[in-house]
């Protein structure tokens, strides 16, 4: 029973800081492709304009 | 400047769970019915808590934004409550781990369980839609509402489970039960998870809010570099 | 307004009755859905008083969806809405007309479902006759406000058919909840009282909620 309180805790741990963690890779990967295309259409514009 | 101090608030909230982790780990003891597994809670009930005011502020910055039409509040809204649903995942997966221990199984349909399920589906959804509507007008409108309608439904819905017989655990923080349930260690405890995890949740919001307001502008470029398009094209 | 509702009710079920499109496929559905059933328990045990409630109100969510879907889609050809919107009749008005044609439709195909259902599946559902009224009137109302402002929502987008439902059985799941509830004791022939008592009154409370959000946010929705 104990260790399998033990481990079920570790799991939870686990868990908890897994989702946190998944949700801020997601967050910083989809800010660096919005940053990416923002760049390449300022980029595109400017060369329009010039 | 606000990027560093945004990532340092962030970090700091980082090490502050870390140093919690320690404590919780080395310092407090077992509880006496529950041994290890009572330590899930730290995680459980400040993320449950984190969830409710990431989804006030949503439905609160959702009806400024369509009052005002504001979209600012608009992308606070949708920040909120994607943070909130990420949150809505942690306290949904500690909990059925503790389950599984306590009660023997993963799932139960308890009142405050099943609610928690129709929660994250409600906002779900409210994400869904926000990325079916193209234009950004519309989408604040549609969504606003939407998000209105669901902080709406969540309430009165945590109302009407709770009539159903609930296997829940009670309140044991002293604040609803005037003390005495709750040993005073295990519930500072828990005070400062909350505050880690609410600095990483501010954070989180910032960020996301920061990305949507960049969409924004790059929508608002796209349409300008189509329309410069066909006036090439036309003229 | 509420002069402008009637007018906008009429027109809509004058259309819908002229062509019955939405009627007779809603229909044929709940009845194929009602033969189903059969298959997924003994259709002559006992055990099925125990969920009537259930089924059927899972069957009319279902089948109110397909009818309220078409409620805003009707107005697409010929751009009918941007014409509706830019006329005298306020957005209120529009969502609250066309909430009772809704009703109106989905309070049909119960009355044609609930006697086959008793039929089938031997279960008297007309001993309260008064009580299944009022619980078909008020569970149905819900389904109709909330999914009419939601199908207005849902009108320009590609997957309409597909978020409606995603979008409105989360929030209903209270009235159909206390629907289902009041529904099993009526089909046992035992009046609501005491405690069960709690359920009208969420089912009531539930529609002054959502019928006032759903005015006041309409205008929101569909103008500006």
């Amino acid at each position: 029973m104990d260790q399998r309180n033990f481990t079920y805790m570790f799991y939870g741990f686990a868990a908890a800081w897994l989702i946190l963690a998944l949700y801020v890779v997601s967050l910083v990967s989809r800010g660096r492709k919005l940053a990416d295309q923002l760049e390449t259409l300022k980029r595109t514009l400017s060369q329009e304009k010039g | 400047m606000f990027d560093k101090i945004l990532f340092g608030v962030g970090a700091a909230s980082g090490l502050y769970l870390v140093r919690n982790l320690y404590t919780m780990l080395m310092v407090l003891p077992d509880e006496a019915a529950q041994g290890m597994i009572y330590r899930i809670m730290f995680f459980h009930i400040p993320s449950w808590w984190t969830c409710f005011i990431c989804f006030f502020i949503a439905g609160a910055a959702s009806g400024y934004s369509i009052a005002k039409k504001n979209f600012r509040a608009d992308s606070l809204a949708v920040a909120a409550t994607e943070v909130g649903l990420a949150f809505t995942f942690v306290g949904l997966a500690t909990g059925m781990i503790w389950a599984k221990i306590i009660w023997g199984i993963w799932w139960t349909w308890d009142a405050r369980l099943t609610w928690a399920f129709i929660t994250a589906l409600t906002y779900a959804a409210y994400l869904m839609m926000r990325n079916m509507i193209p234009d950004p007008n519309e989408r604040m409108r549609v969504s606003g509402a939407l998000n209105v309608f669901s902080f709406a439904s969540v309430v009165i819905c945590y109302k009407a489970i709770d009539w159903w017989r609930t296997q829940h655990p009670g309140a044991v923080m002293s604040f609803r039960t005037g003390g005495g349930n709750i040993d005073p260690a295990m519930e500072g405890m828990t005070y400062q998870n909350l505050f880690a995890f609410l600095m990483l949740c501010l954070v989180l919001v910032t960020v996301r809010l920061r990305q949507e307001e960049s969409l924004r502008t790059l929508e608002g470029m796209r349409r300008l570099a189509f329309t410069r398009q066909r006036i090439a094209v036309l003229g | 307004m509420l002069r402008m509702s009637w007018t906008i009710f009429l027109k809509d079920v004058r259309m819908e009755f002229r062509g019955k499109e939405a009627l007779n496929a809603s229909l044929a559905f709940a009845l194929v859905v009602l033969i189903l059933f059969s298959f997924a328990f003994d259709p002559t045990s006992e055990q099925i008083r125990e969920i009537t409630g259930g089924l059927l109100w899972i069957l009319f969510a279902f089948s109110g969806v397909l009818l309220v879907n078409r409620s805003f889609v009707r107005e697409q050809s010929n751009d009918c809405l941007d014409v509706l919107l830019v006329s005298k009749v306020p957005a209120s008005s529009l969502l609250l007309g066309k909430t009772m044609a809704n009703l109106v439709f989905i309070l049909l195909v119960e009355a044609v479902c609930l006697p086959v259902f008793s039929v089938l599946y031997n279960i008297s559902m007309f001993q309260l006759p008064l009580w299944l009224l009022g619980v078909c009137l008020l569970a149905s109302w819900a389904i109709a406000i909330l999914g009419t402002a939601f199908a207005a929502m849902t009108v320009n987008l590609r997957l309409r058919e597909l978020m409606l439902p995603v979008m409105l059985y989360p929030m209903i799941i209270p009235a159909l909840a206390a629907a289902m509830y009041l529904t099993n004791n009526i089909a046992a022939g035992k009046v609501p009282v005491g405690d069960d008592l709690i359920w009208v009154r969420l089912l009531v409370g539930f529609n002054v909620i959502f019928t006032t959000l759903s005015l006041g946010l309409i205008d929101t929705i569909l103008v500006d």
